[in-house]
């Protein structure tokens, strides 16, 4: 039973992991580029659902309606202002930016929302469905459902329109792309846009899920990065499988070991895979001179 | 100018005018304002304690200017150094009653190894990767500290006792220690940007497969740039942890911590060897100002740190010094006419004079009477089987052929016929799958890329890969003939090794280039000195691809003379080539590859008419009208015009 | 050109410390001039990690410094805090303090929030032989440093704040005793001794413990540990909390319908209607807590408190703000016991001999520096805050036994 639970609950988180990281692995998979910033917008979508929910009571999951195009408009700007003038920087200088936008954020939000622990807790938050031994906690359903409703929508987006065919067309091949016609900095701008709409939508169904402080970032983060190296970086299907298998991971190793260690998984994730088989799970891999 | 540049400039000597004595004094003035300045401030612990605080930044950010800016490898991780060292003397001071001033050293040794454990695995990751590492490995090192509790006390820490000086002294035994730490850093980092093991970063930073190629054992050299990066931090850590009498995991693996150090190598000057001491002065007190006036002001601290990082990423990657020494220099050159250059297609006259005293000549080789017959000649290089696939597409399919030594072999094909693969595969830069390469008689697909060129193979590319933002000399000298800690340790731009480079540049002609920074040459320099690169490893084969693409007719003419002047002098040739009347005019005998496979071998005459090689290159049945030309100056693969008739049988030599 | 790399650090160094000589030589203050302030010195988180006590803990200076102000100042003198933020950061909390004595050369000290600040300042503090009153550092790391002038302004060290928590479940009869415990608690330097403390006296009672991890700081999600927990089926939970890991774990505990006879959490309950309002206020219903402070204790100056921070900042004030106030009141004792602040180890002495009466109680402490109190037990009922235990200051005079199940309030 408590395995069943720990499981249970295991996937349900992983389901919403799933959709957090999708937005940072389709980032890297079109541009090559990790934005590290990915938990600070979490955080930062979470607070604007927040102040939505306290001005007006609106839910958190129907909040992801207003903060999903907000967000996208935030990752336009941010484009469009700040990472586009290090394209042809070295990977690691654009690493480093965004984690000076991570840490700006921060800042940011320490500044008008206080270093204070928010939580958004509409009537069901503390509640649960019970079913057979097992409790399903409400929010965290919902927020499963949710969270793969709009990955699936993401998916549609990025295979059936014209846009989503240009950004994969970018992503494979950006000089045949522009001979068919895709402007590919144009393209650049929607794909980091749609990256970080998905933090919209994530941070509103975290609100609900765990309360919230700027400097929250960090644990997130990590563990965005953890599933996206396992499931491998740029392939959307693999952080879903990455994501699940890391929910998991994580609320065995809590239940079993201590949950002092389970952030750890994370950690040897990323360095294990990142050295053992760079491509992940599902990611494909790039030709490299031999470096060792 | 390049940072690299501008420091051989200084040793040079004088080239601006300035005395040679004025930068050793200003250095020395500097550290004795440092020595001195604190003893007339005993009473003002807030001073000592900021510059404590900025001095250890400048350990820091210069230790980890060693991995993350010669190198090129960002780390993010560093400031785990410190937390490590700090811990080792906490620990051990827990359990004996040594003073943690003794002690500190041995966080240093600490952090070597912790650095030397990381970095075996975490160096074959790149870019991106290697930075996404370092940050795991900084919150792993937090987590464990935390975990760990019975060694290191946990999230409650380790309280160290109190100095045992008296108050009057205040803080000065700290301050003297990291300021000892600090110059020594400073001097280390100069002292490895002189070196032979500083030239090889910076090669690997420029670009690390182009290092291996040339002898640079790539692995090696980033596992000990990275241990000397961590070694003074760890002591320094050490002694951070006394400073505090307090050692606990938040504080000690902070990761604002690393972020300031990156940010003050950045904003002084990444890769140079002041950067990081000008950005340590210029942030700690910015820091303690934003504390002070705006500290009550919730998260302007982060704003100002994650707004500064990302602007010094934007607009100043370089950093202050590099910016304002290329701006001095734009300024110095403003409105001057650019001087015209005399293109240096110098015949092999000055070349010839040069053999006595070149050592470039192998010891093998050059009896130029006793030259025996091509076909009888040992094959120097050979080539069996060889294989490879890249996804589905098959580059090489069972390729073998041999260049025979003292020969000048061409290899020809048409695109995509595996030329370039085969040379990846010979040098190493690519991994087989199948087949065996035997050089000298002796089998070497197996060994690494930086293994292969003491063997006597050298290899220029395509599309040149010199370091670009090195100079000319830099670049030639880069080359590691053999590796030994104490040949690291040797001087790079100065001494025997300098003087040989000099040499090989004038031997190609562009002596008067040995300043200049290599990405502002022309593609038909570039060649040269590649091929000046290649020379200095003294090889006794030297496999070119397509030396003559994309360069003027009348240095090709240069080129091929230097070639054959080598030849001549014993070094054998294996030239990839799209120019037919090059081929023809220089390469005996002539390989054909198609597919994947050699479809021929043999003197150019006969590969000209070879049915086979003209239907691999115009495709049907080769019954095409005409052979190739033969100087009817179509370069770069241009489409031949077949010539009918059968040529000698495949494969038979002359 | 080549000066260029030297002359700027050379440059920086030196306006650097002719600035702060210039400065440092300006901001002395001299002997006793009685119409000059006189400065107290503090440095508390106002941002990072501890933003949200650190903030309390500034109002609760605050109210002093305007009520010792209104009242005639002290020694005649009035009272200005000059408060720095150390954002929750060591390095930066020592050169605060650092900067405070040396530079501004400020009167007397009052501590930073959390143990694992004032651990490194408090040495600060003793190196420059200062008095150091801190509102909130328990630890017992604190306290074995032979240090001679820290002084904790709280009833108890963290090891027996539970205390009458831990004597109220031995002392219940045995037919409605629990059997069994479990210990979750954060790794923190305060929570996690506390947590010990309690365990450690139910053990000897044979209450068998079925569950005893620690989680780390940056916790928020508790449903697979209340799932843990739920497994385990204890009777008593007793949490080593902060605040928001208390707040999550009982909003968990829901989720996974889980319902101990009694539930004990250190800090987390204290914090009032955040506390309510973070996991409803039909389960807080039973909630133990041990506190230092109770806004109802009839202790001297405890409701002109009250009054005066409802007035200035609203609400009811948050534990750490009362630790801040009772801290200063405890340096302002000693200033005024002693008569003058020219001799600091004249202050510490002071404490050290005679008992001071705060709005926690009276207070006082060993040579460490570690305060002899008792913490009360406080417990929410019917949606407010009741003090049980001691019974010389309880508010309500019921305990409420067996806890009743999550979302019904009593």
């Amino acid at each position: 039973m408590k395995l069943a639970q720990t499981v249970l609950l295991g996937l349900l988180t992983g389901g919403v992991y799933a959709l957090l990281a999708s937005g940072l692995t389709l980032v890297f998979g079109v541009m090559r580029i990790i934005n590290v910033a990915q938990g600070a917008l979490l955080i930062l979508a979470a607070l604007f659902t927040f102040e939505i929910w306290r001005r007006t009571g609106l839910d958190p999951l129907l909040a992801i309606v207003v903060t999903t195009p907000l967000m996208f408009g935030i990752g336009w700007l941010l484009y469009r202002g700040l990472l586009a003038r290090v394209r042809a920087a070295p990977e690691a200088m654009t690493v480093l930016l965004t984690f000076a936008l991570a840490i700006a954020i921060e800042g940011f939000m320490g500044l008008i929302w206080r270093n204070v622990f928010r939580s958004v807790t509409p009537s069901y938050f503390a509640s649960s469905f019970h079913v057979g031994g097992l409790f399903l906690p409400k929010g965290l359903a919902a927020g499963c459902v949710t969270a793969v409703v709009v990955l699936g929508l993401l998916y549609l987006a990025l295979t059936r329109t014209w846009t989503g065919r240009a950004i994969r067309a970018a992503a494979e091949n950006v000089q045949g792309a522009q001979l068919v016609g895709v402007s590919v900095v144009d393209v650049a701008a929607v794909t980091f846009a749609i990256g970080i709409a998905t933090t919209g939508a994530g941070g509103s169904i975290l609100s609900i899920l765990q309360p919230f402080f700027p400097a929250s970032h960090y644990v997130w983060i990590s563990k965005l990065l953890g599933i996206i190296v396992l499931g491998g970086m740029g392939s959307l299907p693999g952080a879903v499988i990455g994501a699940l298998l890391l929910g998991v991971a994580e609320n065995v190793t809590s239940a079993y070991v201590s949950p002092r260690w389970s952030l750890v998984v994370f950690y040897v994730v990323i360095m294990v895979v990142l050295l053992v088989r760079p491509q992940g799970i599902a990611g494909s891999r790039l030709r490299e001179d031999v470096a060792a | 100018m390049t940072p690299a540049g501008a420091a051989v400039a200084e040793r040079a000597g004088g080239r601006s005018g300035v005395p040679r004595w004025l930068r050793p004094a200003v250095i020395t003035a500097g550290v004795l304002v440092l020595v001195l300045a604190p003893l007339g401030f005993t009473e003002n612990t807030y001073i000592q304690t900021v510059l404590i605080l900025t001095l250890l930044l400048v350990v820091s950010s210069s230790g980890w200017n060693i991995i993350s800016g010669f190198a090129g490898y960002v780390s993010l991780g560093q400031g785990a150094f410190i937390g490590v060292g700090a811990y080792t003397v906490g620990i051990l001071s827990r359990h004996t009653d040594v003073s943690p001033f003794v002690l500190a050293p041995l966080g240093g040794v600490a952090a070597a190894a912790l650095a030397a454990v990381l970095g075996l695995v975490a160096m074959r990751a790149r870019g991106h990767a290697f930075v996404i590492i370092t940050i795991a490995f900084l919150f792993l090192m937090q987590t464990l500290a935390l975990n760990l509790q019975s060694i290191t006390g946990g999230s409650a820490g380790i309280t160290l006792p109190l100095p045992t000086w008296s108050r009057d002294i205040g803080e000065l035994p700290f301050y003297y220690a990291m300021l000892a730490l600090a110059v020594l850093s400073v001097a280390l980092a100069a002292w490895i940007r002189r070196s032979k093991l500083g030239a090889g970063l910076l090669a690997i930073r420029e670009d690390e497969g182009k290092a291996t190629a040339i002898g640079i054992r790539t692995p090696a050299y980033k596992l000990i740039g990275f241990v000397v990066s961590a070694v003074l931090i760890g002591i320094a850590g050490g002694i951070d942890g006394y400073f505090l009498t307090f050692i606990d995991p938040r504080g000690m693996f902070d990761i604002l911590i690393s972020v300031q150090i990156v940010l003050a190598a950045l904003l002084g000057g990444r890769g140079t060897i002041w950067g990081p001491v000008l950005g340590a002065f210029l942030l700690q007190p910015l820091s303690e100002v934003v504390n002070n006036y705006f500290g009550t002001r919730l998260g302007i601290r982060l704003l100002v740190f994650g707004g500064l990082l990302a602007l010094v990423v934007m607009l100043m990657p370089a950093g202050i010094i590099p910016t304002i020494r290329t701006a001095v220099r734009r300024w110095r050159e403003r409105g001057s006419v650019v001087p015209f250059i005399e293109q240096p297609v110098r015949r092999a006259k000055p070349a010839a004079a040069a053999p006595p005293e070149e050592p470039a000549v192998p010891a093998l080789a050059v009896r130029v009477s006793d030259r025996e017959p091509v076909a009888e000649r040992p094959p120097l290089l050979e080539i069996q089987g060889l294989s490879k696939r890249f996804g589905g597409l098959t580059a090489l399919d069972g390729c073998s052929f041999s260049v025979r030594e003292g020969t000048i072999t061409g290899l020809i094909g048409p695109n995509g016929s595996g030329k370039t693969t085969v040379f990846n595969l010979v040098t190493g830069i690519v991994p087989g799958a199948g087949g065996q390469v035997r050089f000298d008689s002796r089998r070497i697909d197996q060994l690494r890329p930086w293994e292969r060129p003491a063997l006597g193979i050298g290899r220029t590319f395509q599309i040149t890969r010199l370091f670009k933002q090195l100079t000319v000399l830099e670049n030639v000298v880069a080359p590691l003939s053999h590796f030994s800690l104490r040949h690291l340790a040797s001087g790079g731009t100065s001494g025997a090794e300098a003087a040989r480079a000099r040499e090989l540049l004038d031997l190609v002609g562009l002596g008067a280039f040995g300043d200049r920074t290599a990405g502002t040459l022309s593609f038909g320099q570039q060649k040269l000195v590649e091929l000046a690169q290649v020379l200095m490893l003294e090889p006794k084969l030297i496999m070119l691809d397509e030396p003559a693409g994309g360069v003027n007719p009348s240095l090709i003419e240069h080129l091929a003379d230097l070639i054959r002047q080598l030849n001549r002098d014993g070094i054998s040739f294996l030239v990839v080539e799209h120019n037919m009347p090059l081929v023809l005019q220089l390469c005996d005998p002539v390989v054909v590859l198609a597919a994947g496979r050699c479809i021929a071998q043999g003197p150019p005459q006969a590969i000209q008419r070879d049915p086979e090689v003209l239907g691999a290159y115009l495709g049907g049945d080769g019954s095409a009208t005409q052979g190739l030309p033969e100087g009817s100056g179509a370069p770069q693969g241009g489409a031949p015009v077949g010539r009918g008739g059968p040529g000698n049988p495949r494969g038979v030599p002359r | 050109m080549r000066k260029f790399r030297q002359v700027p650090a050379a440059l920086v160094t030196l306006l650097l410390l002719v600035a702060a000589g210039c400065s440092s030589n300006n901001s002395g203050s001299g002997g006793g001039g009685t119409s000059k302030p006189l400065v107290i010195g503090a440095s508390l988180p106002l941002s990072g990690d501890f933003a949200q006590p650190g903030e309390a803990s500034r109002r609760g200076y605050t109210i002093w410094q305007d009520m010792v102000n209104k009242n005639g100042g002290l020694l005649k003198r009035q009272v200005q805090l000059k408060i720095v933020d150390d954002a929750s950061d060591q390095n930066t909390v020592v050169s605060d303090y650092n900067r405070l004595i040396s530079q501004d050369k400020v009167n007397l000290l009052l501590g930073s929030f959390s143990s694992l600040l004032n651990i490194p300042a408090s040495a600060v503090a003793e190196r420059n032989r200062m008095t150091y009153v801190c509102p909130s550092c328990g630890s017992p790391d604190m306290f074995n440093r032979n240090f001679k002038n820290i002084f904790f302004a709280q009833p108890a060290t963290a090891v027996h704040q539970a205390d009458l928590f831990a004597q109220w479940v031995k002392s219940l009869p045995a037919d409605q005793r629990p059997k069994t415990a479990a210990y979750p608690a954060q790794d923190d330097p305060f929570a996690q001794p506390v947590v010990n403390g309690i365990k450690d006296q139910l053990e000897a009672a044979g209450i068998k413990t079925v569950y005893s991890k620690v989680y780390p700081a940056d916790t928020s999600n508790f449903d697979t540990i209340a799932s843990d927990i739920k497994n385990a089926k204890p009777d008593v939970i007793a949490q080593g909390a902060v605040f928001e890991d208390g707040v999550g774990l009982v909003r968990s505990l829901v989720k996974a319908g889980y319902n101990p006879k009694a539930m004990f959490q250190t800090s987390a309950p204290s914090n009032g209607d955040q506390y309510s309002k973070g996991v409803g206020v039909a389960n807080t219903e039973g909630v133990f807590y041990a506190v230092s402070w109770s806004p109802a204790a009839k202790y001297a100056l405890n409701q002109e408190f009250v009054q005066a921070y409802q007035a200035k900042f609203g609400g009811v004030p948050e534990e750490d703000a009362a630790d801040a106030f009772a801290a200063a009141q405890v340096l302002q004792a000693a200033v005024q016991g002693v008569g003058s602040i020219d001799d600091q180890s004249k202050l510490s002495d002071w404490l050290h001999t005679h008992k001071v009466d705060t709005i926690l109680g009276p207070l006082s402490w060993d040579q460490r520096g570690a305060p002899q109190q008792a913490f009360i037990l406080a417990q929410w009922q019917s949606g407010a805050a009741q003090v049980v235990l001691p019974q010389a200051v309880a508010t309500s005079q019921k305990i409420v036994f067996p806890k009743p199940d999550w979302g019904s309030a009593g």
